[in-house]
């Protein structure tokens, strides 16, 4: 996987626990066309705290022109920011 | 179980926090393994160096060095703006893991703690607790072990980075005595060279050296740094000390200045943060200080001056840093100045004396809403007249830093 770091727009849902789920994102991509990504699946959610800057680090995985990917996203708490951050 | 003091400094923590926190957004570059310093601003040639990489420091790039000084050293330096927001969170999150493991932590400056813990293997808490900073928050850090704040402290500088050391009382011959004698803590550039004029030239001759012979020539400047050459230090960890010991702002100019009219207004531009700041506080000073940096050859000089009663006024503060700039001035160009206040207390309370200035009420009732309409409306809203087409700004100098960069007591 290759390290993207590229933020998108997303719909998420927050729970009644405050546990903060990613549903589907929008992104401009290299053919300047706004793509529209659904996640079909959340297979790993885990938190760092590097530089003491808190962010949620999900492996997902999503259909992508019709084949299954599996890659990383992160949400920084500080800015309320989403990126694809490896993919 | 024996009691130990720990030290925990971040290795040039500046500069790894900002290379942590740019991994953590996806750069490929490693701030750490290239020659890179974090500092000013690069387009306006303006600041000074606040940390560097290891081939930064190899090239010849010091801390507190002039960015152009730097430049010159090493033209390949890539020099990151400082994000003073940033470094804060890495020390508070820093602090927040060390407490997990005493209770009695001191935090001595902005990147480094001192940690009172009672237990049967220091080394192997030591271990654990920075490879927890590691793993956590993804930079390293020195530790130093011992029985007293200064061989803790002494311990962690030996080697770096990501290192732990120890240094008790039967090792300071062998580890701490052989080391220049600047390397001791408060041994700075002044009494370095005044020890090296009495051929004191290591940590171990220092020691040796009769203490009336010190106490003679350096008064109690001479009798504190032979205590701390023999190991000897009984200042407690003091748990939260987040009091504020001094307060300084300091800016490189654009241009330099070989005129006492620019120098004067840079002087009094930094005075008025430093005395903003101070009033902000609630607190009054007992001593100014003053200093500048040369724009050639480097160097600099520095004076103080203890007041009679203590005071918070912006024209007295820089009544008397006038007074000391003029007396150090040798009336070359200069590239940095800085203006900075000591001996803080409260400013509820204070002494009156005969010497006070007339209407001081008045005057502080006036600064008072000065720095009202300065922080309500911004800095610019009221200035003084002599600044008026100088191309200087009426204030100058940050209120980033929380804490102190660097300390001065143990």
């Amino acid at each position: 996987m290759k390290i993207l770091m590229k933020s998108v727009d997303m719909i998420c849902v927050s729970n009644k626990d405050g546990k903060i789920s990613p549903i589907k994102y929008k992104f401009v991509g290299k053919d300047e066309q706004i793509h529209i990504v659904k996640i079909n699946k959340i297979l790993e959610r885990n938190e760092e705290r590097l530089a003491g800057n808190r962010m949620y680090i999900y492996k997902v995985m999503s259909v992508i022109n019709n084949s299954k990917r599996v890659y990383e996203m992160k949400y920084e708490l500080a800015t309320c920011k989403w990126y694809i951050y490896k993919m | 179980m024996k009691k130990y003091i720990f030290h925990i400094d971040a290795n040039s923590a500046y500069l790894s926090w900002q290379a942590v926190y740019d991994l953590q957004h996806g750069s490929n570059i490693d701030l750490r393994n290239i020659a890179s310093a974090i500092g000013g601003d690069k387009s306006k040639r303006k600041g000074i160096i606040l940390a560097k990489s290891l081939k930064a420091k190899k090239a010849g790039v010091k801390t507190g060095q002039p960015l152009f000084e730097a430049l010159r050293a090493c033209p390949k330096l890539t020099i990151v703006s400082p994000n003073y927001q940033l470094y804060m969170a890495c020390s508070d999150e820093m602090m927040s893991i060390i407490q997990t493991f005493s209770e009695k932590v001191e935090r001595f400056s902005v990147d480094e703690c001192f940690m009172e813990l009672s237990c049967k293997d220091p080394l192997t808490i030591a271990y654990q607790l920075k490879n927890t900073i590691y793993k956590t928050l993804g930079f390293t850090v020195n530790i130093g072990i011992s029985t007293n704040k200064l061989l803790a402290k002494m311990g962690s500088e030996l080697e770096k980075p990501n290192k732990v050391h120890t240094l008790f009382e039967d090792e300071i011959m062998e580890k701490m005595w052989p080391l220049p004698v600047n390397e001791l803590f408060m041994v700075g550039r002044a009494t370095n060279k005044k020890l090296r004029k009495y051929g004191i030239n290591t940590i171990g001759q220092l020691a040796k050296t009769d203490i009336e012979f010190l106490s003679l020539m350096m008064k109690s400047h001479g009798r504190l740094i032979w205590h701390y050459a023999n190991g000897l230090d009984s200042s407690p960890v003091k748990k939260d000390s987040r009091k504020i010991k001094g307060i300084g702002n300091s800016t490189t100019t654009p241009f330099d200045v070989d005129d006492i009219r620019y120098a004067s207004l840079f002087i009094l531009s930094l005075t008025e943060m430093v005395a903003l700041r101070l009033r902000a506080n609630n607190m009054m000073c007992h001593v100014v200080h003053v200093s500048y940096h040369r724009a050639s050859q480097g160097g600099g000089q520095g004076r103080q001056r203890k007041l009679i009663t203590p005071t918070d006024n912006t024209n007295t503060i820089y009544k008397i840093a006038m007074e000391l700039f003029k007396e150090i001035w040798d009336e070359g160009p200069i590239r940095h100045f800085g203006v900075r206040v000591t001996m803080l207390n409260t400013a509820e309370i204070y002494q009156k004396s005969i010497f006070d200035e007339k209407n001081l009420e008045k005057k502080r009732r006036l600064n008072k809403h000065i720095d009202l309409l300065r922080v309500k409306y911004g800095s610019q809203t009221i200035k003084r007249a002599s600044f008026i087409e100088s191309g200087i700004k009426n204030i100058n100098g940050g209120i980033h830093e929380e804490y102190p960069m660097m300390t001065s007591l143990l």
